[in-house]
């Protein structure tokens, strides 16, 4: 098991983010390399500053916001939970002061944060249950949400164990050393880490991101990436 | 199918794959907000005229032949092996989606279902599978401008039997031409459809406006692009751009034909002359005093439909608004809003295909009648050959009992000397 442990931990670690780096740099510099269409793509009426109205497009979702309001909420709900998880990650590599603008213990949210992406997520299966939205899915998106919702379910189990019943095992400390020597090459597992009551719940939170991290240049979440442009396209 | 046939198809699919297309084809997450936004989907309530299920149609090749995970991992993204019956439906896809880009504004990345519809149509038209008397039609446009010669004199003939009809709307002094034609300095070089109601009406206010125009000796419209190839679309162009660099123009005014005005203006590059539709330039006529018009000629309730390729996809909105001001106090508008205005059903080459989709045009154009209904209004006008072949179609099949008309023929009916 240890071995098993050992291998999700740390080279599959580094084989996801060597894939997701490499993988998504190159699917990018391959498209942005492709000679752009020799006309203008336009939707008018136009508004101006362009390229501010692209960002309002990219970032608040307006349209779905006039067309779907419900899934508006949970999209900018989930994407803004993904921010912040994001930064609680960052935090268990250092203490960035930046971010204790708002004073907090590490993950921002007391909990909740994750526990919204969560539900956003279970939204997103269950509206894809249905017609119409059920013949537009493909299992790549099935794939992929029930992937993040494990994800974010194993993520979440370990933040809320620590704030909400205060289990006190698996400290913020040694994710700090792990986290650390992976990113120093000298990996480093903490005994915490692989034999404590937890270990089971983050090898498999690693073992679902690694796979995230694969998956992610070669699928439809490269939109990371490319909705900027692409909205940009829309607003000439 | 044989490999060969194949391996022609995916060099064509290849060659549409730039930078916009591969945007739109890696970034759906098939979310579906775009679910409400297509008028078939709309009127008849199928899935397969989903925006995001016609990508899909044409995706799913895309991630078999151009995605290391159609290799490695097809069943993932349901990927597809390009074949007889992919062909059958991507005819469906392609020549059910009338290329309005409503499903752009509602996409929250703005994905262009009319682009990846190309890539079909491209496709069929390598396969030999396209409607036939679509790429019939640009050949015969292709050949004119060829062998100009062969056609000049039976034009001119043409247009000498409608010149007492361009008169007849508005008196012209001795000795002036009613349609001028290879006018070398014109200011305009009018592009009009084979048909006299392009001409006259244009003809008379343009006489009307005292303008230096010339007549082009091609008609506007651009089949290659209601066929979808690239080709030939580009010849059917070019033709129109070296006869106004050869009569040296300052404007090249497109008649009332969307996809011709758009092709021209968004695809010519830059040129030497102005491109405008002809409502652009009525507008500014009157707003000049160029021309005047009576505003009791019409007087019963107006409505205006926005032809997609003119007003969502080429900014023209306000201009038929100004020029329905001074035709009318009784303006109604449709609702929703003008970017939002549903399709009439007949763009993509539908409405040149005739009878053969006259009863998927009617079934899929249910929501326009009724926003059109909802107005009240009795007249509809409109600026697009297709759209207003469509309407006029829509109006005896619905038995809406409107008076359909063209914006330039209202106004060269309600001219009155300035």
């Amino acid at each position: 098991m240890q071995t098993i442990y050992y291998i999700v931990l740390v080279p599959m670690v580094y084989i996801a983010f060597a894939v997701f780096i490499v993988g998504t740099a190159l699917r990018l510099i391959k498209i942005f390399r492709t000679p752009p269409h020799p006309a203008t793509l336009q939707i008018f009426p136009e508004k101006r500053p362009k390229w501010l109205w692209a960002l309002h497009d990219t970032f608040l979702f307006p349209t779905v916001r006039r067309h779907k309001p419900l899934l508006w909420f949970f999209l900018m709900v989930f994407h803004i939970s993904l921010f912040l998880l994001i930064i609680g990650h960052l935090e268990l590599f250092y203490d960035f002061q930046i971010f204790q603008i708002i004073p907090h213990q590490i993950f921002l949210g007391k909990g909740i944060v994750g526990l919204l992406a969560f539900v956003s997520l279970l939204y997103f299966i269950f509206r894809r249950f249905h017609s119409p939205v059920k013949e537009l899915t493909v299992p790549e998106d099935y794939f992929l949400l029930i992937l993040l919702l494990l994800l974010v379910l194993f993520g979440s189990q370990m933040d809320w164990a620590r704030r909400w019943y205060e289990y006190g095992e698996l400290t913020v400390e040694d994710y700090r050393t792990y986290l650390t020597s992976l990113l120093y090459f000298k990996p480093e597992l903490p005994y915490a880490v692989t034999y404590s009551g937890h270990s089971f719940m983050l090898v498999v939170h690693v073992f679902l991101a690694n796979l995230f991290l694969i998956f992610f240049p070669f699928s439809q979440i490269m939109h990371s990436f490319l909705a900027l442009p692409i909205n940009k396209l829309r607003r000439g | 199918m044989d490999q060969k046939t194949r391996d022609d198809l995916l060099k064509l699919f290849q060659s549409k794959l730039n930078q916009a297309m591969l945007f739109y084809l890696e970034t759906c997450t098939r979310c579906g907000t775009c679910v409400e936004a297509c008028h078939v989907y709309a009127s008849m309530g199928q899935v397969k005229y989903i925006a995001a299920y016609r990508h899909e149609i044409v995706r799913r090749i895309y991630k078999k032949y151009f995605k290391a995970r159609g290799k490695l991992w097809p069943t993932v993204g349901e990927s597809k092996e390009l074949t007889e019956m992919a062909l059958e439906e991507l005819y469906e896809a392609a020549y059910s989606c009338t290329g309005c880009r409503r499903c752009m504004v509602y996409c929250p990345f703005g994905i262009d279902t009319q682009m990846i519809m190309s890539i079909a149509k491209l496709l069929l038209v390598g396969a030999g599978t396209e409607p036939e008397i679509l790429t019939m039609l640009a050949d015969t446009s292709i050949e004119k401008g060829k062998s100009l010669e062969l056609y000049k004199e039976g034009f001119l003939k043409g247009l000498k039997n409608l010149e007492k009809d361009v008169v007849k709307k508005w008196q012209m002094e001795a000795g002036e031409t009613a349609i001028p034609v290879d006018v070398e300095g014109a200011d305009i070089l009018y592009v009009a459809l084979a048909g006299a109601h392009s001409i006259i009406p244009a003809a008379a206010i343009f006489n009307a406006a005292k303008e230096n125009w010339t007549l082009s000796f091609f008609e506007a419209v651009n089949f290659g692009a209601f066929v979808g190839d690239p080709t030939r679309t580009k010849l059917i162009l070019d033709r129109i751009i070296n006869e106004a660099t050869r009569l040296k123009v300052k404007e090249v005014c497109i008649c009332e034909c969307g996809t011709a005005f758009r092709v021209m203006k968004q695809m010519a590059g830059k040129q030497p002359f102005e491109v405008s539709s002809i409502t652009e330039v009525h507008a500014r006529y009157i707003r000049e005093g160029r021309i005047k018009i009576d505003k009791s000629k019409f007087n019963r309730p107006i409505t205006y439909h926005d032809p997609c390729q003119i007003a969502r996809n080429g900014g023209v909105f306000d201009e038929p608004r100004y020029i329905l001001k001074h035709l009318t106090d009784d303006f109604r508008e449709m609702s929703p809003e003008p970017i939002y205005n549903w399709c009439c059903g007949g763009g993509g080459g539908l409405v040149a295909l005739g009878e053969d989709t006259l009863d998927f045009r009617m079934k899929s154009a249910r929501v326009k009648v009724e926003q059109t209904q909802a107005t009240g209004a009795e007249i509809l006008a409109t600026a697009c050959e297709n759209c207003h072949a469509q309407l006029d179609n829509l109006n005896e099949h619905y038995k809406m009992g409107m008076q359909v008309e063209f914006l330039s023929s209202m106004i060269a009916d309600a001219l009155v000397p300035a």
